[in-house]
């Protein structure tokens, strides 16, 4: 087992390595960065920009620098803001956007699953058509119309939820709600949808027939033998399902005006303010990284044929 | 012997309604089990003497498939008509079942430890720690090496011939009536097979359990049983022990079966025998004897309805119209 | 013994004389699609979806780019011109305005206002692609934009540019995906080693990030939409390839084929290429809205389509600004894209359900 999360935690390197070169060499590259003659920079970015990126000196040099500030957890200078660097918009702004995700995340995990056991056990009934009919329409609706809608609906009309505003920077609670039930829907639904195919799948296995053949109960077969086995592909999703949040969670932020990381990348992308935007970047893969290693470790952990070799 | 009975199937009808039409996979099945017989029920595969058996003990998916017809009788009470709670008072209780690949039929996200000691506090009371003990003790009668410390295990920690001796074990633990063994030793080595087979008869001849063999092996089937029935595209076509079966055979397929063994006392040059043909399909199977296509003895009555029984003393009948009217059943 | 004899319409007969119908996976799977209804009428808007895009330049609507300002967003409309609806809403505030000096009647000026304004609905053309039109008479059945485009003609050409997105996306990706996953599956070794690095790095990068550097680095056009889409959605494709080439190239329906002596070409293209169809084509309809999603999550951001074209993501991203008084904008173009991922997403369903195998006919 040990051998195992080893392994996982060194796989992560290689992405981290790349993603870090990647980011070096875009803000070097990329048209309007400091390093090309198109933008008129004020003299005081340029100075700071010379003074932190060293350069007079050769390539690799440079780039083991810029390794080692990383390393050090220092993101460099931002472009636009003169006196401001990456670390502080993040410092300021990922308290935020982690708070919004990761609520968003337990509440579609929650819900979803659920809702999906619900389901499979009244396969081809009303209440099974209505769910995954909703669930497909929660895939199918983009985030950034759903928004505006959920805004529109109980924010303008019913007037019961403010349109902005943020708890964390002291307002109400229910500033939380919309940006949340907007966040958690797409994921809500495909955890639905993966966990009702999964407990179908289980249900029609042969080792379910031998619990029934034992004479146990529908009840404890579903939550002792059934939803172990059927719950692993929902956990091998919510990897992929954190990552997609992190993007998601850049436009609820813009539509819901929440002061997190995700709308200082927006800015950043269109202002070009590249060490801002690779700044992200990196932060937001590091998570990504680590919460998929998470993931796999927790997986190691519920599948006895990996953890018992 | 007193002869007690204890389960009677009776025309029994399993049907699954597919896409390409309705499949009689049982058709008017029937027999009788003793207290403490063991029976055989051969077949080729697909003639549904595994639909038979999951249909006793009503585990059967239920669409597709549906039972239409006749019922089964545990001590003369109706399987078929009980109620839930009643069913699963018999299931893993009083009958139990092995099914025939021991890797998926254990769950393997559970310890054997679990698996097996759920049934005991289950079905007979017991505490945690009793059940446990039982368990260990059910390990070491079908002959696992340090139980204590193997009941702790994961199901694929264990080779396919173990594993099989954990479900017996499972199976057993509650000292059935009735061990229903469905193709037990199909998907094990040939060595395993002897070992397995030989710690299903030596318990359940200990346990005083009858025994309920589907096979498809000849071989296995007369090393074990008491009697045995032939089944073929869904029903029975002969029943008789297995002296008779072996010796006085009647029904043409079961004359083919035996036929097709081969055999070490008889050393000539000739091809082995088998029989011509193969098994029909059984989706929409018109009113005939099923096995006239590959019959040499097939006649043009074969053709267009399905024989009736033949009595032919001792409890040997078959279901063929060699036999014509003199000596019909009722 | 029963030989195979054959009936009257061809099928071979079996030994009860039954006629053997063949059956072959496509059309196994065809069948149990006919009985999902609901995929079925995701295949219906589909295909009215695609019709209606590839139809478009003969369909009796309205431009989607000219603009008439004076039209500037009419709200939907199935019975009044545009004339009549700046009629009503000139009037409409004029009467406001007169109701806040404390009058409830028009006076002369404004009356002369209002028949001005009806002279010039009843004359006035303008000139669009040198056809004079007389402009007033249009009707907007879905109402107008911010610059008196037709919300209807902008819907479906928008269509026309989101499907093509989602198609070609998808097919590129499907091509770069069964390429590498095919190739690493046959051909092992250090070949796939490095495909599957690969392919792992990138899984870890939160691609959509990684896409919105790549369009504002490198400019706004649709080209580089396509490339950098298809760039990083090849992935799950190429694993899903390479396990079915791995258990299908040790299978031994593939060695009996050899051990027959069949060439390399046909064991790949009798073989093994159709195992993996099916596969594909499930990727593929539940891709594409995906892509569709993808590209209208950029031109939210302002980094997809530019104009004057316009996809449904542009659309919707001009209807969120404008929704709190000209609701029209927003919901048509989400109604729209909704049923048509919507309708895609059950055919996807619908076809992986059809298949899949291990649900036929299990006893």
């Amino acid at each position: 087992m040990t051998k195992y999360i080893i392994r996982r935690f060194l796989g992560l390197i290689p992405t981290l390595f790349v993603i870090i070169t990647l980011s070096f060499f875009i803000i070097r590259i990329a048209p309007g960065g400091p390093f090309s003659e198109e933008r008129a920079l004020t003299k005081q970015v340029l100075q700071n920009i010379e003074k932190r990126y060293h350069l007079d000196e050769p390539l690799h040099m440079q780039y083991g620098r810029y390794l080692l500030d990383i390393l050090r957890g220092d993101l460099g200078p931002s472009f636009r803001y003169k006196d401001y660097d990456v670390n502080y918009y993040i410092r300021i702004s990922l308290p935020n956007s982690m708070v919004l995700g990761l609520l968003s995340l337990l509440l579609s995990v929650f819900f979803g699953i659920s809702t999906g056991l619900i389901s499979a056990t009244r396969q081809n009934s009303t209440l099974d058509y209505l769910s995954m009919s909703v669930a497909v329409i929660g895939i199918s609706v983009p985030l950034f119309v759903v928004g505006p809608v959920l805004m529109y609906i109980f924010a303008m009309k019913l007037n019961l939820l403010p349109t902005s505003g943020w708890i964390m920077s002291g307002d109400s609670w229910k500033t939380l709600l919309m940006p949340m039930a907007t966040l958690a829907l797409p994921y809500f639904a495909y955890i639905a949808r993966l966990s009702r195919a999964s407990i179908l799948e289980v249900l029609r296995s042969d080792y379910v027939r031998t619990a029934r053949a034992k004479g146990l109960s529908e009840s404890v077969i579903m939550f002792k033998h059934v939803l172990k086995g059927a719950l692993l592909p929902v956990v091998s999703y919510l990897g992929p399902a954190f990552a997609n949040i992190v993007t998601g969670s850049i436009v609820v932020e813009t539509i819901f005006r929440v002061p997190g990381l995700g709308r200082h990348f927006i800015q950043s992308a269109l202002n070009r303010d590249y060490t801002l935007i690779m700044g992200t970047v990196i932060v937001y893969s590091v998570i990504v990284l680590i919460m998929n290693f998470i993931v796999d470790v927790l997986y190691g952990f519920m599948d006895p044929r990996i953890s018992y070799r | 012997m007193e002869k007690q009975e204890i389960l009677r199937i009776e025309n029994l009808k399993t049907y699954f309604n597919t896409d390409d039409g309705m499949v009689k996979a049982v058709d008017g099945v029937s027999f009788i089990l003793n207290r403490g017989e063991t029976l055989g029920i051969v077949g080729e595969s697909g003639c549904g003497k595994s639909v038979m058996n999951l249909s006793v003990m009503r585990l059967i998916p239920s669409p597709p498939g549906k039972i239409m017809d006749g019922d089964v009788f545990f001590h003369g009470k109706s399987v078929l008509s009980m109620s839930e709670d009643a069913l699963r008072e018999l299931r893993g209780n009083k009958i139990s079942m092995i099914f025939q690949d021991p890797m998926t039929s254990l769950n393997p996200f559970l310890r054997i430890s679990t698996q097996l000691v759920e049934t005991l506090c289950l079905h007979q009371g017991l505490s945690r720690s009793e059940a446990r003990e039982k368990a260990v003790q059910m390990l070491r009668l079908v002959g696992i090496p340090t139980p204590e410390k193997r009941i702790a295990a994961y199901p694929h920690q264990f080779s396919g011939g173990m594993r099989q001796r954990v479900m017996i074990a499972m199976a057993l633990s509650c000292n059935p009536e009735i061990l229903i063994a469905d193709e037990p030793t199909t998907a094990l080595d040939v060595t395993i097979q002897a070992q397995i087979l030989e710690i299903i008869k030596d318990l359940t001849v200990k346990l005083k359990t009858a025994v309920i063999l589907i096979t498809h092996d000849l071989g296995v089937v007369s090393g074990m049983c008491n009697k045995i029935c032939v089944m073929y595209a869904g029903r029975i076509v002969e029943r008789a022990s297995t002296d008779d079966v072996f010796r006085n055979s009647k029904h043409p397929y079961t004359r083919g079966l035996i036929r097709s063994v081969p055999r070490l006392d008889k050393t000539t040059r000739e091809r082995l025998y088998s029989i011509p043909g193969t098994p029909p399909s059984l989706i929409n199977i018109p009113e005939c004897c099923p096995f006239h296509p590959r019959c040499e003895h097939a006649m043009d009555v074969c053709r267009v309805k399905y024989p009736d029984e033949t009595d032919f003393g001792n409890e040997h009948k078959a279901c063929c119209w060699l036999y014509g009217d003199s000596n019909r059943t009722g | 013994m029963a030989q195979a004899t054959v009936s009257a319409n061809q099928h071979p007969l079996n030994q009860f004389d039954q006629p053997i119908k063949g059956v072959s996976l496509w059309m196994d799977a065809w069948r149990r699609l006919k009985k999902n209804r609901m995929a079925i009428y995701g295949l219906t808007l589909v295909t009215f979806y695609s019709l209606l895009s590839l139809l478009a330049p003969i369909l009796p609507i309205y431009s989607y780019k000219h603009q008439v300002l004076d039209h500037q967003y009419l709200p939907p409309s199935l019975t009044k011109t545009a004339g009549e609806l700046l009629y009503e809403r000139q009037e409409k505030t004029l009467m406001e305005a007169a109701r806040d000096q404390g009058r409830s009647e028009l006076n002369e000026k404004e009356k002369e206002e209002l028949s001005a304004l009806k002279q010039r609905i009843n004359q006035e053309t303008m000139v669009f692609d040198g056809k004079a039109v007389q402009v007033h008479q249009k009707r907007y059945i879905l109402g107008t934009d911010s610059l008196g485009r037709d919300l209807l003609a902008r819907i479906i050409y928008g269509g026309q540019v989101s499907i093509s997105i989602g198609l070609v996306g998808t097919l590129t990706a499907v091509l770069i995906g069964l390429i590498i996953g095919a190739l690493a599956g046959y051909l092992g070794r250090t070949f796939d080693y490095i495909a599957m690095r690969i392919v792992d790095i990138m899984y870890g990068l939160p691609y959509m990030l990684l896409v919105i550097i790549f369009m504002a680095i490198f400019g706004r056009n649709v080209i580089n939409l396509f490339l950098c889409l298809a760039l990083v959605s090849w992935l799950t494709l190429s694993r899903v390839v390479r396990g079915q080439i791995i258990s299908l190239k040790n299978s031994e329906f593939v060695q009996a084929a050899r051990v027959v002596g069949a060439s390399t070409g046909r064991i790949v293209f009798r073989h093994l290429v159709p195992n993996i169809l099916g596969v594909v084509a499930v990727f593929t309809t539940l891709q594409i809205p995906s892509f569709i999603l993808m590209e209208s999550f950029l031109s939210y951001l302002g980094l997809g389509v530019q104009a004057p074209l316009a996809s449904w993501g542009s659309l919707v991203k001009d209807g969120v600004d404008g929704m709190k008084s000209y609701p029209w904008m927003l919901f048509f173009p989400g109604l729209a894209m909704t049923i048509f991922l919507f309708s895609m997403n059950f055919l996807g369903d619908g076809l992986r359900d059809a298949l899949d195998p291990q649900s036929k006919n299990k006893l």
